[in-house]
Order: structure tokens, then C-alpha cells, then sequence
């Protein structure tokens, strides 16, 4: 939105950017994912949670730890002058749900790893993002490139609505990540073209 | 990466008070900055008599760059690093861009546009 303070005269260019979140369960592959696509060295920062927004419940135990901090990987991909994509891989535990809701805050869609050993682990993650109407994709990471699992067993396993769609992937492996980008992308292109997005 | 090291990172306790470089403040004076909104230093505002921590935050975003990659280079939480920026923003030392797209999503277009990029990375 070109606010008042919107730059710039000459140079630099300043880029548009796009953010795709990637969620799963923790060792799903995540961190892996985002630092097989981006440009630099897998970036990292921190947020700082207050009791106020890890919620009150959570810290049963802990009274005496009024803050906490969650770590945040994302990467970055320019993809020209004028665009640049960032993934944002988001905390693992669902007590950090205020970061995903942060996060998922006008991004374009979601990337969900799956691990077969551990499916129940992306729950949490396909339930807040249909919650949310962020559209989505589920990329069941095979480590070691093995499928020892079926698309479609897993589709079912997951629930997954029939529009949702779900690919085999190796997070390590760079045309596989690009696959899944892709698949998302087209994914926010045939909704736009059908006119059925929900609200950012 | 082991089970230890990650839930080491999201849970380890802050040793120290994270909100001191703010003056207690955790909220920003503005509340659109977000994670990928790029800023960029203005050169021509000095730096001079600037706490450290400014300092080092003008010097990160001498061209366009990410709130989030500020954040992680200048070795701040988002949350200090956007009370922060915003000061700075205030003061007219940092301008910053916010993606339309944050607001809208982007057109048929723009989406192809984005499909063959992706495709040639």
C-alpha cells in the first residue's frame, strides 16, 4: 500500500515481496526446506514471547518466566528486481500459535511438511491454516529419498480435503522444494482465477 | 539438528532483559512494520551521537532489506528491532516499503509472472 512513506526516488530499487509460510511438526524438515531454496545461509532471528501472548495455561510451572524467546528460520529468494519471495518456517509447538497468526498475516499461502513416522504432528498446522483460509499445500518429506508411503494413503490419513494438494518431496533436494513452490502457486492462481479467495 | 538443540532455542530463557535497549517500551510507535517490509537507510540523515544499537541497524539497512533480516543480522529480537526501527523511522533516518501484496493478494498476472520465476530458479 504506497503510505506517505513510501520510497523511493532513483536508487535502490526497493522490491515487492511475497511470504509463503512453511509449518509442520518439529523435525519435519522445515529449517531444511527454507535453507534449501534461499539465496543466503539459512537466516535466523528470534521473537520474544510474552506471558501475554504464550498465554496464561502455558506457563503453568514457570511463574517465575514472564518472557521466552522462539526461534525463527526463513530464507529469501529473488526471484527478479522487482519481487522477492521469503519463507518463513514457523516455531513447531502450538503453544507458539500467536507467531503462526503473526506470520500467516498477509501471506500468500503455506507450505505443510508431513514426516510419515510422525503425521499426527501436522494437525495442529492443516487445522489453522483452513481455519485461516491461507491456502495450502502438504509436502510429505521422504528422508532418504525413500516413499515407502502412498500420496493418496497419506491423503487419507490427513483428512485432506480434495482441492488440498499433496506431493512426495525431499526438502534437501532443490527441484523438489521448487516443485512444491510451484504447486502452491498454482494452487493461489486457480483460486484467483475462480474467484474463491478468502480474505487476506 | 537434535531434538535438544531446537527446543533449546525456542524455550532457553532470556538472561538478559530484552526490552532494556527500548527503554521498557514493547510496543512500536507504528504498527506497520512487518516481518518482510524492506527498509532502507536514508544517507544523507548522519549518525551522529547514536546509541550503538542504531548505529548498527542504519549500517545493516544501508540498502533495501527485510524488518526480518535486519533483525537477524543486527542480532536483535523482532520485537526490540521493530520499537527500534520505528524510532528511526520516525526521526526520518529509515524509509520503508511495504509490499502491497501484504494487503491484497497479487493478480492472475503477477502470479504467472512469479510460476516462471520460480521455474528458472
Amino acid at each position: 500500500m504506497a503510505g506517505p512513506w513510501t520510497v523511493v526516488e532513483g536508487d535502490p530499487p526497493v522490491p515487492d515481496t511475497l511470504k509463503i509460510v512453511v509449518a509442520g511438526g518439529f523435525g519435519a524438515g522445515k529449517t531444511t526446506l527454507v535453507s534449501t531454496l534461499s539465496e543466503v545461509e539459512s537466516l535466523h532471528t528470534e521473537e520474544i514471547m510474552t506471558s501475554r501472548s504464550v498465554g496464561v495455561d502455558d506457563l503453568a510451572g514457570v511463574e517465575d518466566k514472564t518472557t521466552t524467546t522462539v526461534a525463527l528460520d526463513f530464507g529469501r529468494i529473488t526471484l527478479d528486481a522487482s519481487t522477492v519471495v521469503y519463507l518463513f518456517g514457523t516455531p513447531g509447538q502450538r503453544r507458539f500459535s500467536y507467531m503462526w497468526e503473526e506470520l500467516s498475516q498477509g501471506a500468500l499461502g503455506a507450505i505443510v511438511i508431513a514426516d510419515t513416522r510422525r503425521l499426527a504432528d501436522s494437525f495442529d498446522s492443516i487445522d489453522f491454516f483452513e481455519s485461516r483460509r491461507l491456502p495450502f499445500v502438504v509436502a510429505v518429506n521422504c528422508f532418504d529419498g525413500q516413499r515407502t508411503h502412498r500420496a493418496e494413503d497419506v491423503r487419507v490419513a490427513l483428512d485432506l480435503a480434495e482441492e488440498v494438494p499433496l506431493s512426495l518431496c525431499d526438502a534437501r533436494d532443490r527441484e523438489s522444494v521448487k516443485g512444491v513452490l510451484v504447486e502452491l502457486v498454482e494452487l493461489v492462481l486457480r483460486l484467483e482465477l475462480a474467484g474463491a479467495q478468502g480474505p487476506l | 539438528m537434535s531434538a535438544y538443540e531446537e527446543d533449546d532455542r525456542s524455550v532457553e530463557s532470556n538472561l538478559i532483559r530484552p526490552y532494556s535497549l527500548t527503554g521498557g517500551r514493547t510496543r512500536p510507535s507504528r504498527g506497520d512494520l512487518t516481518v518482510t517490509s524492506q527498509v532502507v537507510a536514508v544517507p544523507s540523515m548522519g549518525s551522529a551521537d547514536l546509541d550503538p544499537e542504531l548505529e548498527l541497524i542504519l549500517s545493516v539497512c544501508a540498502r533495501p532489506v527485510s524488518v526480518a533480516e535486519v533483525a537477524s543480522r543486527a542480532g536483535l529480537p523482532l520485537g526490540v528491532l521493530r520499537v527500534l526501527l520505528s524510532d528511526l523511522l520516525d526521526q526520518g533516518r529509515v524509509v520503508a516499503h511495504t509490499s502491497p501484496w501484504e494487503h491484497r493478494r497479487p493478480d492472475a498476472d503477477t502470479l504467472r509472472s512469479v510460476l516462471d520465476g520460480i521455474r528458472r530458479l
